[in-house]
């Protein structure tokens, strides 16, 4: 069978075509949906660095909501009280998630399973909390995160909510392009090699832990990056905004997506957004109370997740795969 | 002093609600190898048949029984009906230890959403149904009043009949054996599958019987979002690791190192610290023991 | 093979979830002010109706409702009916703020009201949030953050209430004229709220003798109340403040009964309601008898005064089978400003408009408040006062003495003084002039 060699260059080119197509696309949109554009983009980071540490290097984490806090407040921090240019802060986001993932990997890299995401669980829910112990945090309310008007060029009266939207996807395209890279490198396939079979892993020279701190680390960043886009949709950082449940939905992203591949990225991200204003269309059309509003949305995705779950446990892409390559052998007998 | 001996009291008390929750999850993790997160959600559904009850017969014994009962249930049909397919399907692949995980979380997102669309999501409260009004010492009342030390004894009965039931029955026996060996046990003649069922049957009542003591013990409501769920959640689990997630005496101390841990975290540090101290305790428990405080030393790999 | 496959397969999955978002195409707004029409208004509003913070508050939307209806039956303002497009937000700020965009963007109102909570508000007129992006006013929010007065920080919005700085600074001088010489305790909520009424105490120059901030209950644990009592008790405070919100309100009370302390409690209004408290049920409602509350608009339970007449019989007819409360009272009056701003603005009636005219008549609109407006060129504050009654054993809030004593002061350095303010009469039945 033929193979193509693709090299960087090519996939590159890739996702400068797409990053084209959604900007020309969504040109049509209102800002509502632009608005919500922004959102998916920012579940697509935050599920593609779970992919990495789930899928890739087996580490499970339902606490990655955490990482997103971290990022979020100190692009803030750094914005209120340095006045840095909005890129610096950025970077400030994600290299204090990478930090707190760095600290969290080292304790965790000698945990697994159900203690990996007992601990993730319990940092989710302790890590928010602090901001109420520490006056610069801003406690419940939070703190204010402007990232300022959109830049000139752009002309006169340019809706802020399709700069976020620009922006988000420009952060997307660009993490996404690095993780892939980084998932097809040296680094991807050691991270595959210790989730395999850590024992052989381990005699063929990997160091399991540096391997599994280092996943941590670039997880728990790309996390911070997602956080900073989070904070700049809402305008403000607080510890609402980084919920226990923020941390769930991650994971059931990651998980609807496949968990294993970043090609379904997307598929996670959309349903993610998607499912509370189908839910709200569906209660509205058969005249539901405000009790069915609220609790439809949580059913939906619960239930897709279980169905995923137990009928495409790999996730649609990789079944798809999985089914291409049957039907394939199939046809060659 | 007074402090002291009222942090010491809550600690406990809280302490012994979570002690039950974490033999919930031990005895889930023992029978099926599996740490089920929609414990707490179970716990939940179950309280509010307890609520129902104690509605409509004014008595909160009445209501527990009926909690425990229903949660016996709960947990038998999502066994056979759920976990059983759940584990048939997903026993291969990378996604083999992630799955049953992922699917207890959405089993749990479920459960609160049925609630909600069943009870509504305001409070529903249960009349305590002993005084909340302190025993006084001399001029100071205590935090701890009659209604807690209902809830330390209810608990210590729990566990007793539990303890009895495992170590003194032949169900406790084949309970056991089946976690351990349930190759043998089968050929043993031990219908291992029924025995699963029951195990997580018994589970759901002790999950059934937190909830109850946590609904009116705590700020006196429960809601599907509500944070002492939440909290039963998190520190059942975290009890049961730190006393070893394999043994049930290991859950009761762990629930009352935790309960302890937080009470004084509460009142000589500050609120906001208390589920980091949690967290922190976790880890550098994990990390100094992985065994947990009374576990054997096994594999720790899930 | 297989990599350009996956690539390929990225990419249009990318671009297929992308149109499949593509709901609908929105056209350009035609010319003609958003949200009004020659025959009525839109108006929007966020807030809780269902969830934790709800009891109480999800009577809101429906009470403005009533309200516009009456005066709709009554032939609408300048010609034009009144409408209201409502959204629950669960107290969430980001869903505030996603609803405070649908509400302008899809519903297209003219403006918004009544948005509950400090941090929803600020995340949505602040200077990234939805209101200052697309110069929507918001008009008469539902919290008591001092900030929202600042007319150089909020331009566009409104605030009703009077401030937590302004509430702190009249309970700091009750007490100090009541219960001079008593050990004066203070509970308070450990953010921007509970700062905001910290300042106003200073200002005023009372100190506390013991302060206990608490961590807001959605983050922290209900286990801590108790804690808060052992320090109280601790430190003998005899006079205690409570300023949090109602389920703090509620563990305190219920906590001080389980150990048997049984200080002078000061509510703050805002977790004094009454109706939030007992719906909850989770402590006996007359653990509130005896307690100092506050309030600016006459106490539902004072049928003789006649704006509370007109609006208990507005909700009889308009919003049935709903109890009379504060809730009510707040919404209504909410709507009875909002009316009285639309006619205020004149026929020709824009977003600019609306803003200039309460600017420049605010502060004479009639309206149940016992305390001033302070709606002005320079400050977009509202009420300025506060009078102090006392809780029955039924939630009751009754002024002191049996009439109103309205103490005004600001959210600054002002001093605290006894207010001379004569409401001005209601209009004829309760309709806009």
């Amino acid at each position: 069978m033929h193979k193509l060699k693709i090299g960087p260059a090519n996939s590159f080119f890739g996702f400068i075509a797409a990053g084209l197509i959604i900007f020309i696309v969504s040109s049509k949109f209102d800002d509502l949906l632009v608005y919500q554009g922004a959102s998916v983009m920012m579940f697509v980071i935050a599920i593609s660095s779970i992919i990495l540490l789930t899928g890739y290097s087996g580490q499970i984490s339902l606490g990655h909501g955490a990482f997103l806090g971290v990022g979020g407040y100190a692009a803030a921090l750094a914005r209120n009280n340095l006045n840095l240019p909005i890129i610096v802060c950025v970077i400030i986001g994600v290299l204090a998630a990478a930090i707190a993932g760095a600290l969290i990997g080292l304790s965790a890299a000698r945990l697994s399973g159900p203690y990996l995401a007992g601990s993730t669980l319990a940092l989710a829910v302790g890590l928010p909390s602090i901001v109420n112990q520490f006056d610069s945090l801003g406690g419940e309310q939070g703190l204010f995160f402007d990232v300022g008007a959109p830049p000139a060029f752009l002309g006169e009266g340019f809706s802020p909510y399709r700069w976020f939207f620009y922006a988000a996807t420009m952060a997307m395209l660009i993490s996404v392009w690095g993780i892939r890279n980084l998932l097809n490198s040296r680094y991807g396939r050691t991270w595959r090699a210790v989730r395999g079979n850590d024992v052989a892993a381990q005699l063929s020279g990997i160091n399991i832990a540096r391997s599994r701190i280092l996943a941590f680390t670039v997880s728990a960043g790309i996390a911070g990056l997602a956080g900073v886009i989070l904070a700049m949709t809402l305008g403000t950082v607080s510890p609402g905004a980084y919920p226990l449940v923020l941390s769930f939905s991650l994971a059931t992203g990651a998980v609807l997506s496949g968990v294993n591949t970043l090609g379904g990225v997307i598929i996670g991200a959309v349903t993610l957004v998607a499912i509370p204003e189908i839910a709200d269309s569906i209660s509205h059309r058969f005249g539901g109370s405000e009790v069915m509003t609220t609790n439809l949305p949580g059913i939906l995705v619960s239930t897709l997740l279980i169905l995923t779950v137990l009928f495409v446990p790999n996730g649609p892409v990789e079944q798809m795969r999985l089914t291409r390559n049957k039907k394939r052998a199939h046809a060659q007998r | 002093m007074i402090n002291l001996l009222n942090t010491f009291l809550n600690g406990i008390t809280s302490g012994a609600i979570y002690s039950l929750m974490a033999i919930s999850m031990v005895l889930v993790w023992r029978s099926t190898r599996v740490v089920n997160f929609a414990q707490a959600g179970m716990a939940l559904l179950s309280c509010y048949f307890g609520y129902e009850a104690v509605q409509r017969t004014g008595s909160f014994w009445i209501g527990l029984v009926v909690a425990m009962i229903a949660g016996a249930l709960v947990a038998a049909v999502i066994e056979f009906g759920f976990m059983r397919i759940l584990l048939k399907h997903s026993s291969q692949g990378p996604i083999a230890s992630v799955a049953p995980i992922i699917a207890t979380l959405g089993l749990l997102g479920l459960i609160k959403g049925v609630i909600g669309l069943v009870w509504g999501n305001a409070d529903v409260v249960i009349e305590p149904p002993f005084s909340v009004v302190g025993f006084k010492i001399g001029e100071n009342t205590l935090t701890f009043s009659p209604l807690k030390l209902l809830t330390l004894v209810t608990v210590t009965v729990l566990l007793l009949i539990m303890t009895w039931l495992f170590q003194r029955t032949n169900l406790g026996l084949a309970l056991r054996a089946s976690a351990h060996e349930p190759e043998i046990s089968r050929l043993a003649g031990v219908k291992v599958d029924l025995v699963r069922t029951l195990g997580w049957a018994l589970a759901g009542a002790a999950g059934a019987a937190a909830g109850m003591l946590q609904a009116i013990t705590g700020s006196g409501g429960m809601n599907p979002d509500s944070i002492e769920f939440r909290l039963l959640l998190v520190f059942g689990f975290i009890a049961a690791v730190i006393g070893g997630l394999d043994s049930m005496i290991g859950a009761l101390v762990g629930g009352m190192i935790l309960g302890l841990v937080l009470a004084f975290t509460l009142t000589y540090a500050s609120g906001s610290l208390v589920f980091i101290t949690a967290f922190v305790l976790l880890l550098v428990l994990l990390i100094v023991r992985p065994q947990g405080v009374i576990g054997q030393k096994a594999g720790r790999r899930a | 093979m297989t990599q350009i496959n996956r690539r390929k397969l990225f990419s249009a999955s990318a671009v297929m979830a992308v149109v499949a978002l593509a709901a609908s195409v929105m056209p350009a707004q035609a010319a003609g002010e958003v949200g009004v029409t020659n025959t009525s208004v839109k108006f929007g509003i966020t807030s809780p109706k269902t969830g934790a913070a709800a009891p109480g508050y999800e009577k809101i939307p429906g009470a403005i409702k009533a309200y516009f209806d009456y005066v709709n039956d009554k032939g609408g303002i300048n010609g034009r009916k009144l409408t209201l497009v409502s959204r629950d937000d669960q107290y969430v700020p980001a869903t505030a703020v996603q609803n405070a965009i649908k509400l302008i963007n899809t519903d297209k109102v003219f403006a918004l009201l009544g948005t509950l909570g400090t941090a929803s508000t600020k995340a949505i007129t602040g200077p990234a949030g939805p209101a200052t992006v697309y110069k929507v006013p918001t008009l008469f929010v539902n919290t008591g953050f001092s900030g929202f007065a600042d007319k150089k920080k909020y331009p566009t919005t409104f605030a009703l209430l009077p401030s937590y700085a302004m509430e702190a600074k009249v309970i700091a001088k009750y007490i100090k004229d009541k219960y001079a010489g008593k050990k004066v305790g203070i509970v308070y909520q450990d953010d921007d709220f509970g700062k905001d009424a910290l300042a106003g105490f200073k200002t005023a120059g009372l100190t506390f003798d013991v302060a206990v901030p608490y961590a807001s209950l959605s983050q922290g644990v209900a286990t801590v109340p108790p804690t808060w009592i052992q320090k109280l008790s601790t430190a003998k405070a005899e006079v205690v403040v409570m300023f949090g919100v109602s389920s703090a309100t509620t563990a305190l009370l219920g906590n001080a009964y389980a150990l048997g302390y049984k200080p002078q409690w000061v509510l703050a209004s805002i977790g004094g309601d009454a109706t939030t408290i007992a719906s909850a049920k989770k402590i006996p409602i007359a653990l509130m008898a005896g307690a100092k509350g506050l309030s600016f608009a006459p106490s539902p339970n004072d049928s003789k005064d006649e704006w509370i007449a007109q609006f208990m019989e507005i909700n009889t007819k308009y919003n049935p089978g709903v109890a009379f409360d504060n809730n009510i009272v707040a919404g209504m009056t909410t709507a009875f400003l909002t009316a009285q701003a639309v006619k205020a603005a004149g026929q020709n009636l824009t977003r600019k408009g609306i803003v200039a005219a309460i600017e420049k008549s605010g502060s004479t609109f009639a309206n149940p408040s016992l305390a001033p407006l302070g709606y002005s060129s320079t400050s977009h504050v509202g009420a300025t006062g506060y009078w102090v009654g006392t809780y029955d054993t039924t939630g009751g809030l009754n002024a002191d003495g049996g009439k109103y004593t309205v103490y005004t002061t600001d959210s600054g350095s002002g001093a605290v003084v006894e207010s001379t303010f004569k409401r001005p009469a209601m209009p004829e039945n309760g309709l806009p002039k």
